[in-house]
């Protein structure tokens, strides 16, 4: 094969398109894309290198997996279970544990495959191919197949839906969650182009799902009946979630502008969005406040507001002073961002902690 | 050689300084752009009238663009002489540069091709963008490659694309294919004629005697700069910034003297090597395009051929 034959290119109505982008060209070679052109149009075009397997370094198990399902964003439904789980065992409402655990061990799964099939509709919609990747990307750099992934997506979520049956059969009332979820991705199949991160409705969807949708799951999984606390919770988590939302698209304002990807930051432009993401995250601040003003102890309410505001100045001053939509400072707001959300996830973990530890007596 | 591709008469002699202006700018010029539209329009058999008209609109952007450049940047000298905004003042420089773009528009659009105005007027926005991202990110020494790719995608390479596309649009030749296969062709060699500019600054094939770390001590990290800096800590990159001489440069790839020479010629190979695929993706274009060509313009592809050695290796072609 000389150079120039390792590279091929498509048009989006070739026959071969969508064979090179779900990586069907055999066992021993990977079709990776190099080069796109129109992403999203009639006329996209792709140029794919294709690469002898063995020149491709492949990752451990342990990377290749914790990559493929994003293990490091478990957190954004393992602390609304840790919530939910400590508020209730403080009401003394938890009284389901099997159902609980079936529910987790169960969104486990479906979380793993959507975060699978969301890398998927990223490579296919030319999403991970025209923005600057920030994180490593399984079928980008060639480690897998966008069709193999496509099936352990299923596979996945299958067993996920499996073990979420138990649930339903052990509380019923779960059902009710289940219905609206499902409306929720359904609708959103219909709304989105090509990824709940693409478009402005997406956005708000994901930001049901992973807030209310998530918190209201797990309430009624544990035999508690859904109350405000849990809504609440949901409303404060979606929107702190989709704040790391803007932020990520806010990275990609650029090339995604210029691909024609249609979302908030997009729409707003770069002074605006920066405004915007400081809004958003001040106003994730005040719904903290009052959060906490109903649910907590008006010492932990100034306390926590304060720590967590102290922790977010940095994050507004590099939000204040980012002066291009290209450069390093995206990459220190993406992770001000991220920190300043670990924060405070480890305060309201050390709040719930506090208040176990005082019902368990392991306070002095 | 002086390199002149308008007549007197093509501006106003009532206006001061202005033909001084040009005649300075342009004589210094090797005319590559210019050269590169001939390339291409010659085995397309275009008329010497229209060939005229589409070199004086892309040397007239290039040098449109060099002068506002030349202000942004705050350099003093273009080609070895004093840069017009310090010669003239700014406010000369600019309007000079904004007196070609209008000249542009008005010869183009007297060709009565209203899809080349079009995309002639993209062009001039595309470097525009170009230019108002790269002021951006100026003093920002941990920009990435990528980064610094998609600035010199507009800054650069649109430039590049025009001179491949232009000609076959002045012929009414639209076909999307063929216009594709160009588009990718111009940018890869917008993004080797850039990366090779770039090298000369670290005195890498620098034949034509660039000023060393000119880049860098304006503070911009160019695209050789990202590549190096990518996994140096905080204190090398910090010793890179601060450096004078290339020396200094390179001693920040160790203290020995020449362990740290040889560690930045291995860097120097794996930057080659990374555009050496880049090359290769040129040639896998170059041959799409001959699909896309008639057998009568068999030309083009021999002309195009060698532009990566030229433009990337700052060589003579070997054949």
């Amino acid at each position: 094969m000389s150079s120039a034959s390792r590279f091929v290119t498509v048009k989006k109505f070739d026959r071969d398109f969508s064979k090179y982008l779900w990586g069907r060209t055999g066992n021993d070679t990977r079709a990776i894309p190099v080069r796109s052109l129109n992403v999203g149009l009639d006329d996209e075009l792709v140029t794919f290198e294709l690469k002898p397997k063995s020149e491709i370094s492949q990752p451990g198990f342990f990377l290749f997996w914790t990559t493929a399902i994003k293990l490091r964003s478990y957190i954004l439904f393992l602390f609304p279970l840790f919530y939910v789980v400590s508020k209730n065992f403080l009401l003394e409402r938890f009284r389901d544990p099997v159902a609980l655990a079936f529910a987790l061990v169960a969104m486990m799964f479906i979380y793993a495959g959507l975060n699978i099939r969301n890398d998927i509709a990223d490579h296919i919609s030319g999403f991970d191919r025209v923005n600057i990747p920030t994180s490593l990307k399984p079928i980008l750099l060639g480690w897998t197949t966008a069709s193999r992934m496509s099936k352990v997506s299923w596979l996945l979520l299958i067993i996920g839906i499996v073990l979420a049956i138990p649930v339903v059969l052990l509380e019923p009332d779960e059902i009710k969650v289940l219905s609206v979820v499902v409306v929720l991705i359904v609708l959103g199949q219909f709304f989105k182009k090509n990824s709940y991160k693409e478009k402005i409705s997406g956005e708000v969807i994901l930001f049901l799902l992973i807030g209310m949708g998530v918190t209201s799951g797990f309430q009624e999984a544990l035999g508690a009946d859904i109350d405000r606390e849990t809504l609440a919770l949901g409303f404060f988590w979606g929107a702190a979630v989709l704040f790391l939302v803007h932020v990520n698209n806010f990275s990609h304002l650029l090339t995604s502008t210029q691909a024609g990807i249609k979302n908030t930051m997009t729409n707003l432009g770069f002074d605006r969005a920066k405004n915007f993401l400081m809004i958003w995250w001040g106003a994730c601040l005040v719904i903290w406040f009052f959060f906490h003003w109903f649910y907590a102890s008006s010492y932990l309410t100034w306390l926590s507001t304060l720590v967590l505001t102290f922790w977010s100045i940095p994050l507004f001053i590099k939000l204040s002073q980012i002066r291009s939509p290209l450069g390093s400072d995206l990459l220190k707001i993406r992770e001000s961002a991220h920190k300043t959300f670990l924060i405070m996830v480890a305060i309201f973990f050390v709040e719930n902690a506090w208040y176990i530890g005082t019902k368990l007596n392991w306070m002095p | 050689m002086a390199f002149k591709i308008y007549s007197e008469k093509d501006f106003p002699a009532y206006l001061p300084k202005l033909n001084q202006l040009y005649d300075e700018l342009f004589s210094g010029g090797k005319g590559f752009r210019s050269k590169l539209v001939g390339m291409v329009a010659n085995p397309l058999g275009i008329d010497a009238k229209t060939q005229l008209l589409l070199n004086q609109t892309i040397e007239f952007i290039h040098n449109a663009s060099l002068l506002h450049d030349d202000l942004v940047d705050r350099s003093n000298l273009r080609r070895g002489k004093k840069a017009a905004w310090l010669k003239y003042t700014p406010e000369y420089a600019v309007l000079a540069g904004d007196y070609l773009l209008a000249r542009v528009m008005m010869n183009l659009s007297s060709h009565g091709n209203i899809k080349l105005v079009q995309y002639t007027s993209q062009i001039i926005s595309d470097l525009l963008e170009g230019e108002w991202l790269q002021d951006s990110i100026v003093g920002d020494f941990f920009v990435s490659v990528d980064q610094l790719d998609r600035v010199h995608n507009l800054k650069t390479a649109s430039l590049f694309k025009w001179c491949l596309r232009a000609p076959f649009m002045a012929q009414d030749r639209y076909d999307e294919n063929l216009h594709q296969v160009l588009e990718e062709m111009g940018t890869i060699l917008g993004q080797l004629f850039q990366r090779g500019d770039d090298l000369l600054d670290f005195d890498i094939r620098n034949d034509e005697g660039k000023v060393l770390l000119g880049d860098l001590k304006s503070g911009y990290l160019n695209s050789f700069g990202a590549f190096i800096s990518k996994n140096m800590t905080r204190p090398q990159i910090d010793q890179m910034i601060k450096s004078h001489t290339l020396d200094e440069l390179i001693s920040c790839f160790g203290s020995n003297p020449a362990d740290a020479k040889m560690a930045f010629a291995a860097k120097v190979s794996e930057f080659d090597a990374i555009n050496e695929k880049l090359i290769q993706l040129y040639l896998h274009h170059l041959s799409q395009l001959e699909k896309l060509i008639n057998p009568s313009e068999m030309a083009l592809i021999q002309n195009l051929k060698p532009l990566t050695e030229i433009l990337y290796w700052r060589r003579k072609p070997s054949s």
